[in-house]
């Protein structure tokens, strides 16, 4: 520290050098500055352009018969009726299933075992998971309840796309909680409450936007998940509510629909594109806004 | 919490209204898909069966059938006699299609071009790398075909529509059958791969001077550049329907050991050579006889009445005795 002190010239000794070293950190500063302008440029370049192509080919594929109808051979006006009523039914059970496993583990983690050989074995198995590529657990799931079970299901997709919502869950709930201040849990502590009070009463509701936030970023991934629905719940032509029997979902449409050689069905793997780009985002920003409208 | 509940009760909801039709599951072979799908859309109008036909690729629906995970499965190349053994199957063939070169050269319409099999196993092999070669402009005297770079592509999975491809260049070139073979997918010595028929057509599409291999029903639909070949017999045809039949019906089902009829390269003067039937498997030991009855009556109604949406979307139909004699064997083996 004292070597760089000395470097730096003071004003009055050297005007011309110290003069020489701010344009130097100038010309950095506006160097890194336009690196950085640049990146960001060509991120949003490439997002809008993702985006426009988008709207313009989804929007000519949208009609009320998507809505309407389900999928259909090429050439029959078929709609995405099924499919999106598939995925709605597979996110929310999924989510439904992976939520609480995910809270549990996370709070497990944060508050009974920051530190122990079980916290950390734990800790380490959830981010593998996290960043275990989907499909595989798409053949996981395929070979334990699919293949035994003899035959594609509703609900294995499901248990698939739960199995995504879990380590996601499990990550947020425990960072978010290992945000609070030991102050405030020794303060509920030092009240006479029992941990478990502490933990619901007080560590959840002050790190609800987190936890929150974290399920609906759960939600949002596996809305558009292809690959762990391929081998689970297959797929489906026909409209069916059965979750013991094959379900429709929108990504695995899409994926079927987009490299078809049938007009009618790229048009419509374009729509669905839309609708669940167009679901991701509304259920963020109505989370955000709900979110903000409490606090 | 009170958005846990919602869900909840939606999924509780959803189990209540469960529909339960009668609903057949196959999967398989991306090639028959569209006529599986839209004889389904018929049949369950007609005999009031529900089929969910998810085109998985040949060699996932020969897995699934074999994995019991499926009513039945489906794929475009019969599959070896041992594994039916072992896996209790029998396979019986639906429908036929045909194979089509596609090319990308300025100034050539659809079937103007002529192609003959031992210059495309060259072609494919890197041995001919430019379209003015002299053996292509002896074949092509009426047009001027350009110093450009021949670009093969083919397709980079697994696919039916490359077993038959191969087939036929091991057909017609014994090196090519010796070197290289007939699979699924194969060990190309020259080209670049795409991914599924849509990949390969646009690659063709986008790149000049670049010549591929795809279905017929998917060149037609998308009215891609097609070529001519010459069949055993000498004589150049185009890709037409007429062609199609010509060679099918040459085909020798009779001693066709699990209907696994060859019918590449078929004599006859109006025959298109890369012709190739599409095949389903089903369990001979179903666990469960209803469905498996489902799926009987599935396809006694597509052989029955299937024939001319078959034909609507370039395919083509079952010589009836065929059918007859499939049924029979049904019949016999599946109780």
């Amino acid at each position: 520290m004292s070597a760089t002190l000395s470097v730096i010239p003071g004003p009055a000794k050297d005007m011309n050098a110290s003069l020489a070293l701010g344009r130097k950190r100038k010309r950095a500063n506006r160097i890194v500055k336009t690196l950085c302008l640049t990146a960001t440029g060509l991120g949003l370049i490439f997002l809008a352009s993702i985006l426009a192509t988008l709207l313009s080919k989804g929007i000519a594929g949208l009609s009320l018969t998507v809505f309407t109808t389900s999928t259909l051979p090429p050439g029959s006006h078929g709609g995405l009726l099924n499919a999106i009523v598939g995925t709605l039914i597979q996110t929310v059970l999924g989510a439904a299933i992976g939520t609480p496993i995910g809270l549990m583990v996370g709070t497990y983690l944060a508050e009974y075992a920051r530190d122990s050989a079980l916290g950390n074995a734990v800790r380490f198995v959830s981010d593998i998971l996290l960043s275990a590529p989907s499909i595989l657990i798409g053949l996981f799931v395929y070979q334990i309840v699919v293949s035994p079970l003899g035959g594609f299901s509703g609900f294995a997709g499901c248990l698939a796309l739960a199995l995504i919502v879990i380590p996601i869950v499990v990550r947020t709930t425990e960072d978010m909680l290992r945000l609070i201040p030991s102050q405030l849990r020794e303060a509920v502590i030092g009240l006479g409450a029992p941990k478990w009070k502490m933990i619901v009463l007080i560590c959840y509701r002050a790190a609800r936007e987190g936890i929150v936030t974290g399920i609906l970023l759960a939600v949002a991934r596996i809305s558009g998940e292809t690959a762990p629905l391929l081998f689970t719940s297959l797929g489906n032509l026909n409209w069916s509510l059965s979750l013991t029997k094959p379900m429709a979902s929108l990504p695995v449409t899409i994926y079927q629909y987009a490299g078809s050689a049938f007009q009618d069905w790229v048009d419509l793997a374009w729509a669905g594109a839309l609708l669940i780009t167009a679901a991701v985002l509304a259920v963020n920003i109505v989370a955000r806004t709900l979110l903000r409208g409490r606090k | 919490m009170r958005l846990a509940a919602t869900a909840l009760a939606l999924g509780l909801g959803v189990f209540a209204f469960a529909a339960q039709a009668q609903q057949i599951t196959g999967a398989g072979a991306t090639f028959p898909a569209p006529v599986y799908t839209k004889w389904g859309e018929a049949a369950k109008a007609a005999a009031g069966l529900e089929l969910n036909y998810q085109a998985i690729g040949s060699g996932g629906g020969q897995n699934q059938i074999l994995n019991r995970t499926v009513d039945f499965g489906a794929s475009d190349a019969p599959m070896d006699p041992a594994k039916l053994e072992s896996g209790k199957l029998l396979q019986l063939p639906t429908v036929m299609g045909a194979v089509v070169p596609i090319v990308n050269l300025p100034g050539i319409a659809s079937n103007q071009l002529k192609l003959t099999g031992p210059l495309l196993t060259e072609i494919y092999a890197g041995k001919i790398v430019k379209w003015n070669d002299p053996k292509l402009v002896e074949l092509n005297p009426g047009f001027a075909l350009p110093n450009l770079a021949i670009a093969p592509v083919y397709r980079a999975d697994g696919s039916g529509t490359t077993f038959v491809f191969a087939s036929y260049l091991s057909a017609v070139s014994p090196e090519w059958k010796e070197k290289v073979g007939a699979a699924t997918s194969v060990k190309w010595p020259a080209g670049t791969g795409s991914k599924g028929n849509d990949g390969v057509s646009a690659t063709v599409a986008n790149l000049k001077g670049a010549i591929g291999y795809v279905e017929n029903a998917f060149a037609s639909q998308n009215k891609l550049t097609t070529a001519q070949l010459r069949n055993r017999d000498g004589k150049f045809v185009s890709p037409t329907e007429a062609a199609f039949v010509a060679a099918a019906s040459n085909g020798d089902w009779a001693n066709a050991k699990n209907f696994a009829v060859n019918l590449i390269d078929q004599a006859g003067a109006a025959s298109w050579p890369i012709v190739s039937a599409t095949f389903i498997l089903l369990p001979k030991d179903p666990k469960d006889p209803a469905r498996s009855a489902n799926v009987r009556k599935f396809f006694e109604w597509a052989y029955k009445s299937g024939d001319a949406i078959a034909k609507g979307l370039d395919y083509i139909a079952l010589p009836a005795a065929v059918k007859e004699a499939a049924l029979k064997t049904w019949s016999a083996e599946i109780k």
